[in-house]
């Protein structure tokens, strides 16, 4: 399994991928939605994104929005990762085609539950 | 472990990077309250403290956090409007949040600081009273009102999927679907329908599948912003590192060429030149990565201002030209703090308060404005305020009785002198000792940490208008353009920025210009007396000063430290070059005079001397009293003559003579093998055109001591040159040859015993000895009657 991490904050993007990796995740980083459309592009295959809403170049909504413009990334699972604060957001983000959210901080517990749901946690 | 540190240490470097945008951004935002974009910004910063202090467990500093979050989610959505309690509340929370990110690098944890009414205070200006105790606010992680809602609640409150209707418009615009189909698609996926709307619209046949598809790729490229140049965070280290093999590989480039000179092969001369090309550009772009512009140090200015113009209760607006203007990284950190202090005198000292700026015609609010720009491979940067200026009187009454200047000498201080008394230790006019300045630790600092760096500050001073600071700082450090000398077999290398003149004293001039005054060896260069060191002494290659007994010419390097001139002298100079500055090891490191190292051409290693270390460290630059008085003298002196320059020149019988220099079109040296006869009179070629010559000698036949004529004594004819004043009147031109050109003084002319010696107008004191004046139009009539009635004519 191989997980996309989409944030500007680095220290956040090491935060996360310590959880995954703990998940068996193998991870690939990605500073911005521009970056991690490259990474896409460039055909390396991710089962999930998890996508930050706040950042430069290209945002995790607009990320989200080219993404399902294009049918060969349809089985990409695309989780925003949000706060409270933002929960507007995800109601667009969702309707422009991502599949889950989780609201910071979380423990892997919250990941794993959410990642049961598209059957993705292993055991 | 160490990944938990690597990510805190991640964190720390974002989040310090981030408050220093966010100080900047608030202050913008305070002139502009509806600036969303700035806004927007401000809140992503706190937005990703908060985010990720949640994981790592820094309660304390997520609450204060998350109520600024708040608030500022507040104002972006424009429920609140920005005012000057929000943004000294918002500051206060950037304040808190830094403190406790300085903690936690120090310690780890986030410390135990009490932010309960900072937290009340953000809470109350949002408005929001839900949090009833701040104190269960500050201890409590943030509340989560409701269980966060599932994704099918979410969805069910979605109208329009967004991401779809630009497809189908895009459809419509061209052509490809109609308005109505595209519609009915939609409403088929409000109802349940899960296909996507290209999907719909083709299985529909409401557009054909190449349309869509089409439509997609249009959508998708208008997404995606076109791969803008991306930048990468590199280590300083490393860029030093990179900076250091260059500056290796220009020493090799340097010994490379200097081999090429006595090479024939085409082909390597042809290699060497292109890699002197290539070094020169990598050099450069090296030494571009190491600029950085000079806004980021002034950055933190705005909120330096205003919280400085807020505890002085004055209004203060800052403005900024040349941000950009580049800068090395190394400059830029050692101008931080004399430019922080310049900002804050500007605003404690300058600015005046609203009541007296309104009294004195001025618009309450005071204007800061900081300029950078390149000059001449120089950075300058003004500061300049539009208060009251610097007061004079003041300044001379604090300098008084501060006991830094002597009271008869006060009241000879020009303007430009007392306005530079400021940069005395120990000054300041501060009515009162603020907290931000006052302390007496000022100008005298800022001078000497831009001087350290080879830099020039000049004040100007506008009385009732306002103040401009002007420093003059090199863009680099790294490679510098220096002056090459020799001693005793050494060479040493001087900086450029500290070489005022070059000056050679032969034989005769040495043993009588150079003097000894009670201990202390002088020149008297143009009248003013320059204090000579002689490296070969301070070095300890020599153990007695030999100046008195020396033979040959000597080398004088005109220097300025600190203000002060003062003479080098040294055993050769050699040229002028680029040099790569290294730092010294650690053996040489703790000797004042030298600055570092440098490797030259040949592979050899040449030390730079640090003029100001080796001045101090020989006394000429001494006492600060000894300084004024210095300059003092100086200008009683200049103040005395008023006006007119001589050329002072020695006479056939030995005698010291003078003449005007305005008289004097220009000093020439010819060889005497170039003197001509034509007409009965010595001639020489000059500029084209035929130039009568006069010996002064005999002009001046009734003192003639010992035979001088040109050409007659023992020295070898082709070696032998004369010294020439050349007078020109009205196109014409006649050379005076003189025996020698001693000097230039500044004095009045004051005839004092009116014997009319042929050739003279009477006698004078200048440089206080006995000179006599020249009749030089009485010599030039003698020995060549029909010059004026030529020229007359003419």
């Amino acid at each position: 399994m191989r997980a996309l991490i989409i944030d500007d904050s680095k220290a956040m993007r090491s935060i996360l991928g310590r959880m995954l990796r703990g998940l068996q995740f193998e991870i690939v980083e990605a500073a911005n939605g521009r970056e991690a459309l490259e990474q896409l592009q460039s055909g390396k295959n991710i089962d999930i994104a998890l996508v930050d809403w706040n950042m430069p170049e290209m945002n995790g909504f607009e990320f989200v929005r080219a993404v399902r413009a294009e049918h060969a990334y349809d089985r990409v699972l695309l989780m925003m990762v949000t706060t409270e604060t933002e929960m507007e957001n995800v109601a667009r983000a969702l309707a422009a085609g991502a599949n889950e959210y989780v609201m910071k901080p979380f423990t892997p517990e919250v990941i794993m539950e959410k990642l049961r749901i598209f059957g993705m946690a292993g055991s | 472990m160490g990944d938990i540190d690597d990510i805190i240490r991640d964190f720390l470097l974002e989040s310090n990077e981030n408050l220093d945008q966010l100080d900047r951004d608030l202050i913008t935002l305070e002139k502009d309250p509806t600036a969303r974009d700035i806004l927007a910004s401000i809140f992503r910063t706190i937005h990703t403290i908060k985010g990720t202090t949640g994981f790592l467990g820094f309660k304390r500093l997520e609450s204060v956090a998350h109520v600024g979050e708040n608030l500022l989610s507040s104002l972006r959505d424009g429920r609140l409007t920005l005012n000057a309690e929000i943004t000294s509340a918002l500051l206060a929370m950037v304040d808190a949040v830094r403190q406790m990110l300085v903690k936690i690098e120090a310690t780890g944890k986030e410390g135990d600081g009490d932010y309960t009414s900072l937290i009340e205070t953000l809470t109350r200006l949002q408005g929001d009273h839900k949090v009833a105790d701040p104190k269960s606010a500050a201890l409590a992680t943030p509340p989560a009102v409701m269980p966060p809602p599932t994704i099918e609640e979410i969805r069910k409150d979605l109208e329009i999927p967004e991401s779809v209707q630009p497809l189908g418009e895009i459809l419509v615009q061209t052509g490809a679907a109609t308005r109505e189909r595209v519609d009915e698609a939609l409403s088929l996926q409000k109802h349940g329908d899960k296909r996507r709307l290209g999907e719909i619209l083709v299985a529909t046949g409401a557009a054909l599948p190449a349309a869509v598809q089409d439509a997609l790729q249009v959508q998708t490229e208008s997404r995606t912003p076109a791969l803008s140049e991306s930048s990468i965070r590199v280590d300083v280290g490393l860029l030093d590192r990179l900076m250091n093999l260059v500056g290796e590989l220009v020493l090799a480039r340097n010994q490379i060429l200097q081999f090429s000179t006595v090479q024939q092969d085409s082909g390597f001369l042809n290699t060497t030149q292109r890699l002197n090309l290539i070094t020169n550009e990598l050099q450069e772009g090296v030494m571009k990565t190491r600029m950085q512009p000079i806004g980021n140090v002034w950055s933190k200015f705005p909120r330096v201002v205003r919280d400085l113009a807020t505890a002085c209760g004055k209004q203060v607006r800052i403005e900024m030209e040349g941000k950009e203007t580049d800068l090395d990284k190394t400059i830029i950190e050692s101008i931080k703090d004399p430019l922080t202090h310049l900002v804050r005198n500007a605003v404690d000292h300058g600015i005046e308060t609203p009541q007296k700026r309104r009294a004195a015609g001025k618009s309450p609010e005071g204007h800061l404005l900081l300029r950078a720009y390149h000059e001449g491979g120089q950075v300058n940067i003004e500061i300049s305020d539009d208060g009251a200026g610097i007061n004079l009187d003041r300044v001379k009454h604090q300098a008084l009785e501060r006991g830094l200047i002597p009271p008869d000498q006060a009241a000879r201080l020009n303007e430009r002198e007392l306005v530079n008394l400021i940069f005395l230790p120990g000054f300041s006019t501060a009515d009162k000792v603020t907290n931000v300045s006052g302390r007496g630790v000022g100008m005298d600092v800022v001078k000497t940490n831009i001087e350290k760096i080879g830099g020039t500050v000049d004040v100007q001073n506008r009385p009732g208008q306002g103040t401009t600071l002007k420093i003059k700082i090199p863009l680099t450090l790294a490679i510098i353009p220096a002056l090459i000398v020799t001693s005793h077999g050494d060479r040493f290398a001087i900086p450029q920025v500290n070489l005022l003149e070059l000056v050679r004293v032969e034989g005769e001039q040495a043993r009588s210009g150079i003097e000894n005054i009670h201990g202390a060896v002088v020149y008297r260069l143009r009248g003013k007396l320059l204090p000579l060191i002689n490296l070969r002494r301070e070095l300890q290659a020599e153990k007695h000063d030999e100046l008195s007994s020396q033979e040959g010419p000597v080398n004088i390097v005109v220097l300025q430290a600190d203000d002060r001139h003062f003479g080098l002298i040294v055993d050769e100079i050699n040229d002028t070059e680029e040099i790569v500055v290294k730092p010294l090891g650690k053996q040489l490191k703790g000797i004042s005079t030298f600055a570092g190292a440098t490797i030259m051409g040949d592979g050899q290693v040449a030390l730079i001397l640090d003029v100001l270390g080796l001045a101090q460290r020989a006394n000429v630059v001494s006492e600060l009293r000894d300084r004024l008085a210095g300059d003092l003298a100086a200008k009683v002196e200049s103040q005395r003559s008023d006006g007119d320059s001589l050329l002072l020149l020695r006479g056939p019988d030995d005698g010291r003579m003078a003449m005007p220099l305005s008289m004097v079109a220009r000093l020439e040296e010819f060889a005497l093998s170039s003197v001509e006869h034509a007409d009965g009179r010595q001639v020489v070629q000059y500029r084209g055109q035929i130039l009568p010559l006069i010996d002064l000698s005999s002009a001046l036949t009734e003192r003639r001591l010992q035979n001088r004529v040109s050409g007659s004594t023992a020295e070898s004819v082709e070696n032998a040159k004369i010294q020439v004043v050349v007078h020109s009147e009205q196109g014409r031109s006649v050379g005076l040859v003189v025996d020698r050109i001693l000097d230039i003084a500044h004095e009045a002319i004051k005839i004092q015993r009116h014997t009319v010696r042929p050739g003279t107008l009477g006698s004078m004191v200048v440089q206080g000895r006995v000179t006599e004046m020249l009749d030089v139009k009485g010599i030039i009539q003698t020995a060549d009657p029909d010059f004026f009635r030529e020229t007359a004519a003419a």
